[in-house]
């Protein structure tokens, strides 16, 4: 046990220096004494409500079409589907003003919408933000959801179909609720992710829409007023700790999945999986392939032109000297931070998932589990601008002067990066069922072994999943990157935001084109890290 | 006083050899920190002729737009992030002198004139006479073709809002805004959108054929046959001067001082309608011939008196109860 709390020790003092501490500076800086006023302002509560059921439209729609995504693109077999893989991991990354460019320029096209007697839709700024929402969110409930599904062993779906059941009720009845814990955890993180969106609020609504994110911004960044800005950074941790209990309520006795290694032989899709193939077949063509091919398009266009002229262009500093630095010495600071930044997530994330996943199931551990999960869970629900105001005041001066150092950046991106990376670890190595691990203690290995040995194999995908998303997570951040990189430490999104800041049309393809290049590095990476790595043969005692 | 520099400069340099992130091992004898918002450019010509008149290095810090930088200004007031500020504008100056961020007077850097655009090739395309004021927005003829920039996140939003109270008078104005949202203006969130999704002059292509920009942004859309698409409306334009100032506790007061007088010679001034997209306060220099044809300044601004930080919040909640959408 004491062996135990000497390993919680380095994340808990990560996350309570890097995160806790100037997060509570800010908001004890900011909230006045009669801070609990704001929440009762009428604005206040329309920003609330919207937040929330936005969030959850969002959510229940990427889930929806997201098990059928999982599905075909997991748990079946067919030529391409890497490729598709790592395609709908794209959008995570691109930076909120690119997506919301991407949808503006579909909403332009108002005409066509009204003559097929959709016009409301097209009017309607808030679905344009649920659509974009989805957008973002879909490849991580199909990569999180796919990640369990590919290593789930077929018997019982097996047995059951030789029983006469039907595909969709064998899925219903046999294999959701063993998919349970994974499509939870999805929900919660899109959840969350939607409910501290900004960027693409802020822009296809036109500053108009309110929400919690949206109403700090204004109050930091506008008006200074710090009270409104602490008090609603209050209420996104009472969200998180909310969104969070409710899915542990959900999912509470985690299913023990019998897991089988991914590289089995899966089926290949035949005929009666074409409402999955129609469904997902739509929603990748339609939803992400058209708008990144527009997005493509528009870094390929010159002067009216198809063209490599925006590429060009971009090997200088910009050609009025715009830019700082060049856009390759910004992609190389951008590769550089994610290297960190996808270091310590996956590190920290793997140990705490761990450490999480031993713990006795005695009540009071399992309430020590929750409130230190929701501890590595709240900074994604957390404004970037309140942790960036609350950064500045930290640490200017004092023991830790990091302020302007450029490694500030890609610890903020781990931050974020830490409670994807255990959402997609611990429901795996809780789902792997104490099986293995008995088999293992009666051999004679003690725990740390048996996690070299077996879980980290088994699990190996799901941690290549993680190492993904941390490393996509980072290179779209733009949040802390804006706040708090400083000069020659631009990133990729951060030079993006510069180009487009300015008139003429050569800024706007250059943007175009750094977007392409944005859209590259993630496929190359993902695409990479879905490489089948040869596999260690496990030893056969424990097989 | 040499002294006295160089006491500063020796704990400048220990500050920032500290924090890990200066040269280390070069001869540079000392840096200055200048804070700008994400627009501001020195180019490496400008820093190479600081280096030469006075040995010191200029690092720039962006703090986000002229808002965030201001307010992270205002935060850190006591252990500032630089030595020199550098685009606090006059919208944004009354906060910066109540929180007595600035050491002194801040000096006028450049200007710049928030002006609507509007696409001369739309309008003789479609055989329609072009606005020739800010009033006629609401005219049904113009019903639908107007792009604008939400005050409450842009800052040119805020400057024309701003110029429509001068404008319509303090009681006027919201019937004025009122006249333009039953006119379907569209409200984008920052200039990003406006300009280069929703305007047709520019290349976004988009569906509105005029759009709230500045006065400069006609030089930058020239076609090939050497005129500009675009062309401003110089009428209620309201003009955005951006000061720069010596921050209080500014760890390196002298050179920060010395880069301040820089940024008003002709070495910076030069630069700035190229890099900046912004009128120079030095009279002397001669602007670009793409602008003095095409983007002159404004002969007439509105709005220079206004109170703008006192009336913000004011402005700002009743303009979005017009246009609120949830």
């Amino acid at each position: 046990m004491s062996k135990k709390l000497w390993l919680w020790a380095a994340p808990l003092l990560f996350i309570a220096v890097l995160f806790y501490w100037p997060l509570l500076k800010i908001i004890g800086v900011g909230l006045s004494s009669n801070w609990y006023e704001i929440y009762f302002e009428p604005q206040t509560l329309k920003a609330i409500w919207f937040t929330i059921w936005q969030a959850a439209l969002s959510t229940a729609i990427a889930v929806l079409i997201g098990i059928p995504g999982a599905y075909v693109l997991y748990r079946k077999q067919f030529f391409g589907q890497r490729f598709i893989r790592a395609l709908i991991t794209v959008p995570l990354v691109l930076p909120t003003i690119v997506v919301a460019i991407v949808f503006s320029s579909f909403r332009a096209e108002h005409q066509i919408y009204e003559q097929i007697g959709m016009g409301f839709f097209f009017e309607n700024s808030i679905y344009w933000i649920i659509g974009a929402h989805v957008f973002v969110n879909y490849s991580l409930v199909v990569r999180t959801l796919g990640g369990v599904w590919a290593t789930m062993d077929n018997e019982t779906e097996e047995a059951s179909a030789l029983a006469g059941a039907g595909r969709l009720r064998t899925t219903l009845q046999i294999t959701l609720p063993q998919l349970k814990p994974a499509i939870v955890s999805a929900s919660a993180l899109t959840f969350l992710f939607c409910s501290s969106s900004y960027g693409i609020i802020l822009i296809l609504g036109g500053g108009l829409v309110q929400s919690v994110e949206t109403q700090i911004a204004t109050a930091a960044l506008q008006f200074l007023d710090l009270n409104k800005a602490a008090a609603l950074a209050l209420l996104q941790t009472l969200i998180t700790v909310v969104a969070f209990s409710i899915s542990e309520a959900i999912a509470k006795h985690p299913i023990g999945i019998e897991q089988v290694d991914e590289s089995t032989h899966k089926p290949r899709l035949d005929k009666r999986d074409w409402p999955a193939i129609g469904i997902t077949g739509l929603v990748v063509i339609a939803l992400i392939g058209i708008p990144m091919l527009v997005l493509l398009a528009k870094a390929f266009t010159f002067d009216g032109g198809l063209s490599l002229q925006n590429f060009v262009n971009l090997a200088g500093r910009g050609d009025r000297e715009l830019l700082n630095i060049s856009v390759w010495q910004a992609t190389l600071n951008t590769l550089r931070n994610v290297a960190i930044s996808a270091t310590l997530a996956v590190g920290f994330g793997s140990l705490i998932s761990y450490l999480l996943s031993r713990t006795h199931r005695t009540r009071r551990a399992r309430f020590t589990n929750r409130t230190i999960d929701v501890l590595f869970l709240i900074p994604i629900g957390i404004s970037s601008v309140v942790l960036g105001f609350g950064y500045l005041i930290t640490f200017g001066d004092g023991p830790l002067p990091i302020r302007s150092s450029w490694l500030i950046v890609p610890i903020v991106q781990a931050l974020m990066a830490l409670p994807l990376v255990i959402r997609l670890i611990y429901p795996a190595l809780i789902s792997i069922g104490s099986e293995h691990r008995e088999a293992a203690s009666i051999a004679g290995a003690n725990s740390r072994q048996t996690w070299w040995h077996i879980e980290s194999g088994i699990i190996r995908n799901v941690i290549l999943t993680a190492i993904g998303f941390a490393l996509i997570a980072g290179i779209g951040e733009f949040g802390a990157a804006s706040l708090l990189a400083f000069g020659d430490q631009a990133t990729l999104p951060t030079v993006l935001y510069a180009l487009i800041s300015r008139p003429g049309s050569n800024n706007y393809g250059m943007a175009m084109a750094v977007s392409a290049i944005m859209i590259l590095l993630t496929f190359v990476l993902v695409f990479s890290a879905s490489a089948r790595i040869p596999r260690r043969r496990r030893s056969g005692a424990w097989k | 006083m040499f002294k006295k520099i160089s006491l500063f400069a020796v704990a400048a340099i220990a500050a920032i050899s500290l924090t890990g992130c200066a040269p280390m091992g070069d001869a540079t004898p000392t840096e200055v920190t200048v804070v700008t918002h994400d627009s501001a450019v020195f180019t490496k010509e400008v820093i190479a002729e600081f280096k030469k008149q006075t040995g010191i290095t200029i690092k720039q810090i962006k703090a986000g737009d002229t808002g965030a930088m201001t307010n992270k200004l205002v935060l850190t007031k006591d252990s500032p992030i630089g030595d020199v500020v550098y685009g606090i504008d006059n919208t944004f100056m009354s906060v910066a002198t109540e929180n007595g961020i600035i050491d002194g007077e801040a000096a006028p850097v450049d200007f710049a004139d928030v002006c609507l655009n509007y696409d001369k090739q739309w309008f003789s395309a479609n055989e329609q006479p072009a606005p020739a004021s800010v009033k006629d927005l609401t005219k049904p003829e113009f019903k639908g073709l107007t792009v604008l920039t939400n005050p409450a996140t842009s800052s040119p939003g805020l400057a024309f809002l701003a110029a429509t109270v001068e404008l319509f008078g303090e009681n006027g104005w919201e019937q004025y805004w009122t006249a333009l949202k039953a006119n379907d203006v569209k409200i984008a969130a920052g200039w990003e959108d406006a300009y280069f999704t929703d305007f047709s002059g520019s290349s976004g292509k988009g569906n509105y054929p005029i759009v709230l920009s500045y006065s400069s942004s006609p030089a930058f859309e020239i076609r090939d046959n050497g005129e500009s698409q675009t062309q401003s409306l110089l009428d209620g334009c309201f003009r955005q001067t951006e000061y720069v100032g010596v921050l209080k506790n500014a760890k390196n007061p002298a050179a920060a001082k010395k880069l301040a007088d820089f940024m008003l010679t002709e070495p910076f001034q030069k630069t700035l309608a190229d890099t900046m997209y912004v009128y120079p306060t030095l009279k002397s220099i001669a602007l670009p011939k793409e602008w003095s044809e095409f983007a002159p300044a404004a002969e007439k601004t509105v709005g220079d008196t206004l109170q703008i930080n006192a009336n913000r919040k004011d402005w700002l909640s009743k303009w979005s109860d017009i246009f609120a959408v949830n």
